[in-house]
């Protein structure tokens, strides 16, 4: 890499947001979020969607179309008849746990690593499947999965992209290998956080939607051919067919015939809160909350598994200037837990917070030095968004 | 009357524990967590306030859970709102900082004063807050939560931030400065029901002249009895084994705005003892009536 | 009417408010004239004696009280404002007190056969047990042996005369004085307003009682 580190054009989210910077009038989400849109009061997407449907939802007919759903997989012979994408995390705990024991069905979760697991991390997957839940865990090659790390973060400002790109992926290579047609996650996170319309209120979003969605603008093979091309620590040699089988999610041709329709959402049918599957996991699976504040936000019970998580949002500050405090608050506002006021103050606080704890395993993970690390967060700071005051940088808007 | 004070044996003076109901208010509500995280709301302050009252609690403890992040406390309203009703101490804490704030707290109602952010970054405020009020007023609360190492380090902003300060250096220094009482809480152990942390309470009762409310973990009565005969605590301090109890009984007929009401919604109409994995709710006065029993000294009314 | 007297010390307005919600008429007062009209007077108090004996000469206060105590108003002084009818105090050294009942206050620590092992101040609920006194026409009245109140005390009064002494409670193994009287003059070491409802019985039996 040479001394100033020059980025390309990969990441092509942040070349579409609009060059003022807004916050939503009820919750406290950024109009910088891709893919949200304000309406003319000033209110986002999200809540909109929220206010509009969700708190109109009949739980009970929705109960029953998911006992409807349920009936048509479930085994006759107590094979496995539902994958369910888990992190060991609380939200995923309850989806598996609760088609288990309240549903009969035979969940297989399945789990995408983390980069690198927390001891506490570790502990709740493992108490999970204590509870009595089945697990296939995929490591990836770590030398391909630390150097897609490393180019994920300076080409795309996200070396935990490349987390993301098998964790859907993973589920529906696992569901065509044992012959599932049922792939149920838990939260469809673009209606609760962006309030996407062509995915509002839907019970799954078919195969050919979810896979042009979120790669943020860039496939995997594009992001290799690049990396091969610019980067001195990737060579074409590097990556084989069997290494690279789980970051792209299988072809339509192969999950049709399966029957996999697509990804599907337990949070369509079931009134979801974060703090609600928190006391399901603490009391049903033995979740156990971290004794300290996740950096980032205020809470200690989400996303605690993986040690890269905290530069995810990090650099999710420096790229859209919200951060997680901010997502996280957003939900809890529309979920009526807590006011815009206490969001306000909890952003103040904690939002892009730098993740210390883990700054030199995040280093050490990729291979960069500190210098190089500062060179490409910096890449990231649009200028409608940061300001330089000597050698400080601070957001241009700050919510109130 | 000077000669003999000393008791003859058919005097027994067995120390009356007193048995403290906490509500962690947030807003307007009364929440509830496990190890301070996801509050749900699970009624009114005053209501809940006044129904332990009513059924014999010795205390009432009123801590505002949202306080250290605004930097105030916004409880004055509920303590004068409960003082018209409640005649006996209570005790208001979360985002006192000043002498003010406690003059304010004190002018609203309550009796004493629980600190603890504040005093991290001003231990003297114990100092003031005794001479100017009385140390019977100064509780000193201590969150703590133990590490890997088998220490305990305390935290701040309900359980928010970690100090990297020792507690047994912390209550020292604090017993040094005048406290009157420590309100000690075990975050690890707070909300679960299993049980208070023994040890923990032991080492800090056993060492220090002044009373020690012990709180966090009671899941049955069992536990309350054991943090009074093994831990040695002088007052026992409980949150969710009381609550869960009362919102069966309880006639709650507005509800508050703001907050995680999914569960209250559904919590009345399932059995006490299912409300809340791995706690067996209990009133306070059948809990005295079961300490009563097995050689703890309470006041029975 | 109750004038409640203002030390600046501690908290007054539990002591109104239970008086209030007993049906009973109060003021809170340090103005000499207008305690002078009162027909009773609760002398409160929370906090070092000598802050109160203080606040009480700057307030020109100690004469109105020692007359109104020999006019035979009722006097009822709780928690410090009982130990400030006292002789004297060893609190920080040693400090005169109004001396309207004999007797004196001392550390619980220094009292012979104190349990070394209890916590100080005593803080609780205790126990109010006769000695030779009927409780009959006095302000315990209403209270049955054994009722528990709320203590919140370092230091405890011993009355010289033993007719003085109309309850005594226990802690760290020894006696203490937890009400006294002695005519028109009445304390307790607890807090009435605070014992719940044999306080508020206490209290309400303060504001009916006729001389």
């Amino acid at each position: 890499m040479s001394d100033k580190f020059e980025r390309g054009s990969l990441e092509k989210q942040i070349l579409q947001l609009p060059t003022e910077v807004k916050f939503c009038k009820k919750c406290v989400m950024s109009n910088q979020r891709p893919r949200i849109s304000f309406d003319e009061k000033g209110v986002c997407s999200a809540c909109n969607n929220t206010s509009e449907y969700k708190n109109r939802i009949d739980w009970e007919t929705r109960e029953e179309e998911l006992l409807e759903l349920l009936d048509q997989h479930r085994s006759k012979d107590g094979s496995w008849d539902v994958i369910v994408p888990s992190s060991g995390g609380k939200d995923s705990a309850f989806v598996a746990h609760q088609l288990k024991y309240k549903y009969g069905m035979n969940p297989l979760t399945v789990t995408w690593a983390p980069l690198r697991y927390t001891d506490i991390g570790f502990q709740n997957y493992q108490a999970l499947c204590d509870s009595g839940i089945s697990n296939n865990l995929y490591m990836p090659n770590g030398k391909v999965h630390r150097k897609l790390a490393r180019l994920c973060f300076e080409e795309l400002g996200d070396a935990f992209h490349v987390f993301v790109l098998g964790q859907v992926s993973y589920a529906f290579h696992m569901a065509i290998k044992y012959d599932i047609s049922l792939v149920m996650f838990g939260e469809n996170g673009e209606a609760e956080y962006a309030g996407n319309p062509e995915v509002i209120d839907k019970a799954y979003i078919p195969s050919d939607m979810w896979k042009t969605t979120y790669f943020k603008g860039s496939t995997l093979s594009e992001l290799i051919e690049y990396g091969v091309k610019n980067k001195d620590y990737m060579e074409k040699e590097d990556f084989t067919k069997s290494d690279l089988e789980f970051y792209s999610p299988p072809s339509i041709e192969e999950m049709n015939r399966v029957g996999i329709k697509g990804k599907h959402f337990f949070g369509y049918y079931k009134k979801w809160s974060p703090q609600e599957s928190y006391y399901y996991a603490a009391e049903h699976t033995g979740f156990k909350a971290n004794k300290e504040r996740t950096e980032g936000t205020y809470t200690k019970y989400a996303s605690l598994d993986d040690k890269m998580d905290g530069m995810h949002y990090f650099m999710k500050h420096i790229k859209f200037g919200f951060g997680r405090t901010t997502d996280d608050c957003s939900h809890e506002i529309r979920d009526g837990h807590i006011s815009r006021e206490e969001a306000v103050a909890l952003i103040n606080r904690y939002d892009g917070e730098f993740p210390e704890k883990y700054y030199q395993d995040f280093l050490e993970y990729l291979g960069i030095t500190e210098q190089q690390f500062w060179q490409v967060v910096d890449s990231y700071r649009l200028e409608h968004i940061w300001d330089k005051v000597g050698e400080e940088w601070s957001l241009k808007s700050k919510i109130s | 009357m000077k000669e003999n004070r000393v008791l003859g044996n058919n005097n027994i003076d067995i120390r009356k524990v007193r048995i403290i109901p906490r509500l962690d208010v947030k807003g307007a509500n009364v929440v509830k967590g496990i190890h301070l995280e996801g509050l749900r709301v699970l009624g009114i302050p005053e209501k809940f306030a006044l129904a332990y009252y009513q059924d014999h609690a010795d205390e009432i403890l009123f801590m505002d859970s949202v306080a250290s992040l605004y930097g105030r406390n916004n409880l004055h309203e509920i303590v004068t709102r409960a003082a018209e009703q409640i005649f006996i101490p209570m005790t208001v804490g979360g985002g006192i900082r000043t002498i003010e704030d406690v003059k304010a707290l004190l002018k609203a109602g309550a009796d004493k004063v629980a600190i603890n952010t504040a005093l991290f970054s001003e231990p003297k405020l114990v100092k003031q807050v005794s001479e100017h009020f009385g140390s019977q007023c100064m509780v000193v609360s201590i969150d703590v939560v133990q590490n890997e190492d088998g220490k305990y380090e305390c935290l701040t902003d309900n359980g928010r931030e970690r100090t990297g300060v020792d507690l047994y250096e912390w209550v020292d220094n604090v017993v040094s400065l005048g406290a009157g009482e420590i309100l000690l809480t075990s975050v690890d152990n707070e909300g679960t029901g299993n049980g208070y942390d023994i040890d923990l309470v032991k080492s800090v009762a056993e060492a220090i002249p002044i009373p020690v409310i012990a709180c966090g973990g009671a899941g049955k009565k069992e536990d309350i009895h054991t943090v009074i005969t093994d831990g040695k605590a002088d007052a026992v301090s409980a949150a969710s084994i009381f609550h869960y109890d009362l919102i069966g009984r309880i006639d709650d007929e507005k509800q508050n705005e703001e907050g995680n009401k999914d569960f209250l919604s559904r919590a009345k109409s399932v059995l006490t003892d299912q409300r809340r994995k791995g706690i067996s709710p209990i009133a306070i006065h059948d809990l005295k009536v079961f300490l009563n029993e097995n050689n703890i000294s309470t006041r029975i009314v | 009417m109750i004038a409640i007297i203002n030390l600046e010390l501690g908290n007054l307005f539990s002591v109104s408010r239970a008086i209030e919600h007993v049906g009973g008429d109060c003021f809170v007062t340090d103005n000499i004239k207008e305690v002078m009209k009162a027909d009773k007077i609760i002398l409160p108090g929370v906090g070092s004696y000598k802050s109160g004996m203080e606040s009480i000469y700057a307030k020109k206060l100690d004469g109105v009280l020692k007359g109104l105590a020999c006019d035979g108003v009722p006097i009822l002084g709780i928690c410090l404002g009982m130990q400030l009818l006292m002789d004297h105090s060893e609190e920080h050294g040693n400090t005169q007190g109004l001396g309207l009942i004999p007797g004196a206050v001392e550390y619980f620590r220094n009292i012979t056969g104190f349990d070394f092992k209890a916590k100080v101040p005593n803080v609780g609920w205790s126990s109010l047990n006769k000695k030779r006194r009927s409780w009959e026409g006095t302000i315990l009245e209403p209270v049955i042996e054994g009722d528990d109140c709320y203590f919140v005390h370092s230091l405890c009064v011993t009355p010289e005369v033993d007719d003085d002494l109309l309850a005594l409670s226990h802690y760290g193994g020894v006696e203490f004085a937890s009400v006294i009287q002695h005519q028109n003059i009445s304390g307790c070491q607890f807090h009435p307003e605070k014992s719940g409802n044999v306080g508020l019985n206490i209290v309400r039996n303060f504001v009916d009682y006729k001389a």
